[in-house]
């Protein structure tokens, strides 16, 4: 077992928790404000075509990334007008999202691009990736050092956000409001705040960190779209929201622990274990965790 | 207002849909009244530059040739069975393309007057009006490892597979016998993606193979294969393509391709049947090395060349060989 925990293992499992951690802070933005949002994995496939298209065209990854979430803001504005305005039921319109999005980006890939499948630039101008991090010197430290060397600048930025999220879910005004929206919106009403401005402020705020999340996938990860990317990360970032109880701290460290159960399963597939069963062990993981958060937080209750 | 907004969601939804599963039709040459109705329907969707584009561009030159009118159905890996029917009922001949199809078993009796041809798998009994068409993979595959093998300075070679399946497992064990062949001591290393459509998993795949030593990387994944092309570039390490020739994809680290001319296989059965020759139908053809439809493509002229003319030559021989059954390739079918 011992080749087993190596650096790329490590690195493997930051480079895969990066996109679904960002889209999980996200996530719990609007789980915080009461709403159950599946589509979260269509906002991410969204951000991932706009990056690349825009990095294409402009030539500049950043600006590709703000673009990204440019779109994922203007999604995010889509989903509250159903969700919130029109009190529409958020399952149907997160999942029309994830399908409208599945369609739609392979619809323009096609038309825009004149490509079938896969974009990754043309042979004069290919499309900019995100820049990677030199640590310089600081790549001598032991363990960290070797891992973090040379890996994409946003799995060091993710920490910093995570952080900022975590300041503004509980250590400001405005993060009491959207979970005061989603726990008691009367009461907020009351204290004249508009709940629902809450609620669409939070879907906004989701749909920026999925178009981020998706603009690392395709510039971070890898430097080209493909059609169906995002390939259920959403999901799973829906369920490390669940998991980590929105708390951003808790929901990375879940991604973190998905993305090494990943890694682990690709490298399982060594011990002569069927690949069908190590791809499973992420989800497996999931369900015995979800299982534990639940049971611990009903036995808490009938403590109190 | 509520409802207003619910009907413009679904008009929405289904441009999303349709878009998605567009089919175009496409009929560049001048055709007669009665030229023949083709349609191709992949399991997938098109733009894998590999195996389902293969079938249109094999179904583009008989457009061109014969005037035959083609339409295209993408299942987008979904409804399968229905995508049959809906081909069957606007198609005289209809072109099953991906192993997923085996509902044409059930659904071909019913329309006695359409031909069909399932490629990549076989009916577990002869059908009447069915022609299958699976291709020895292994074979092609056993060059791919030896070229592998001969290329690698490091001893260990490494095969991304899409799924742990059959047919993936067919290249596999190929794979592995030539990269055997070639040095017994090599170490041929394999990982699953368990995708077909994930590149940034297709490029951890490549990454966790390179990192156990493997400097020369076989992708058999279709989309999920593009990662594995820039793990390769970032890496500087060597990658084989598959099924079409993928060399222009990465010029400087794809060495070559297992091709699995699904265009010409389909070029081949369908101006058979344009003759009026059908004795085909009800059987499985295999496409092997000795009839030409399984082979190494080392991409067009004026491509890198990282393959010395004496290794080509060398596969050259070993393609002889494998014709002649001197070499007989494993497989799991």
């Amino acid at each position: 077992m011992g080749n087993l925990f190596t650096v790329g293992l490590f690195q493997q499992m930051l480079r895969s928790a990066t996109p679904v951690g960002l889209a999980a802070m996200g996530g719990l933005m609007t789980e915080h404000a009461g709403i159950m949002n599946i589509g979260m994995d269509g906002m991410i496939l969204m951000g991932a075509f706009t990056a690349v298209s825009v990095s294409w065209l402009m030539g500049s990854a950043w600006l590709g990334l703000l673009a990204a979430i440019l779109v994922g803001i203007l999604v995010g504005l889509f989903f509250a007008l159903f969700v919130v305005k029109f009190k529409s039921d958020e399952f149907i319109i997160g999942t029309a999202l994830n399908i409208l999005a599945g369609g739609l980006t392979v619809f323009l890939l096609r038309s825009l691009f004149q490509v079938k499948g896969t974009f990754q630039g043309t042979p004069d101008r290919p499309v900019v990736g995100l820049p990677r991090v030199n640590l310089g010197i600081l790549a001598k430290i032991p363990v960290i050092g070797p891992i973090l060397d040379g890996s994409s600048v946003f799995i060091l930025l993710t920490w910093l956000l995570v952080l900022v999220m975590w300041v503004f879910v509980y250590r400001t005004p405005w993060g009491f409001w959207i979970r005061a929206a989603g726990e008691k919106p009367d009461t907020l009403r009351t204290a004249g705040i508009n709940p629902e401005r809450m609620k669409w402020l939070s879907s906004v705020i989701c749909g920026g960190f999925c178009g981020l999340a998706g603009a690392q996938l395709a510039l971070g990860n890898v430097t080209l779209f493909s059609e169906g990317m995002s390939n259920s990360r959403g999901y799973v970032a829906f369920a490390c929201v669940i998991f980590g109880a929105a708390n951003p701290g808790k929901a990375y460290l879940a991604a973190l622990m998905f993305g090494f159960f990943d890694a682990l399963g690709y490298r399982l597939q060594d011990y002569n274990i069927n690949a069908n069963l190590t791809s499973t062990i992420p989800y497996v993981i999931t369900v015995v965790m979800m299982v534990y958060v639940v049971v611990r937080s009903q036995r808490r209750q009938k403590q109190r | 207002m509520k409802k207003v907004f619910a009907l413009l969601l679904t008009c929405v939804l289904l441009c999303g849909v349709l878009a998605g599963c567009a089919g175009d039709n496409q009929n560049p040459a001048p055709q007669g009244e009665d030229s023949l109705t083709m349609a191709v329907v992949v399991a997938g969707t098109f733009g894998d530059r590999s195996f389902y584009d293969s079938s249109k561009e094999g179904a583009d030159r008989l457009a061109a040739d014969f005037g035959v009118q083609v339409k295209t159905i993408e299942c987008n890996n979904v409804d399968h069975t229905q995508q049959i029917r809906n081909a069957a009922d606007a198609a005289e001949l209809v072109v099953l393309v991906g192993w997923e199809f085996y509902d044409v078993e059930t659904v071909a009796p019913e329309y006695p007057d359409v031909h069909f041809i399932w490629i990549d798998n076989a009916t577990s009994a002869p059908v009447e009006n069915v022609l299958n068409i699976t291709y020895a993979q292994n074979e092609g595959s056993f060059l791919a490892g030896y070229i592998a093998a001969k290329m690698s300075s490091t001893g260990v070679v490494g095969a991304v597979g899409g799924e742990d399946s059959d047919t993936i497992n067919d290249f596999i064990v190929g794979y592995k016998q030539g990269a055997q062949y070639a040095n017994p001591d090599v170490k041929v290393e394999v990982q699953y993606a368990g995708t077909y459509d994930d590149p940034a998993v297709g490029k951890e795949c490549a990454l966790t193979l390179n990192e156990k030593g493997a400097d020369v990387v076989f992708q058999i994944a279709s989309k999920t294969g593009d990662g594995v092309f820039q793990a390769a570039q970032e890496k500087g390490f060597y990658a084989i393509g598959v099924d079409s020739d993928q060399k222009y994809i990465a010029d400087d680290v794809i060495i070559c391709s297992m091709m699995k001319r699904v265009n010409d296989s389909i070029y081949q059965a369908v101006s058979d049947y344009l003759e009026g020759d059908t004795s085909k139908w009800g059987t499985t053809w295999v496409a092997d090395m000795a009839s030409g439809f399984v082979g190494i493509g080392y991409g067009d002229e004026g491509s890198t060349q990282q393959i010395s003319d004496e290794l080509k030559a060398e596969v050259e021989d070993l393609a002889q060989k494998i014709v002649s059954k001197e070499i007989v390739v494993n497989t799991t079918r």
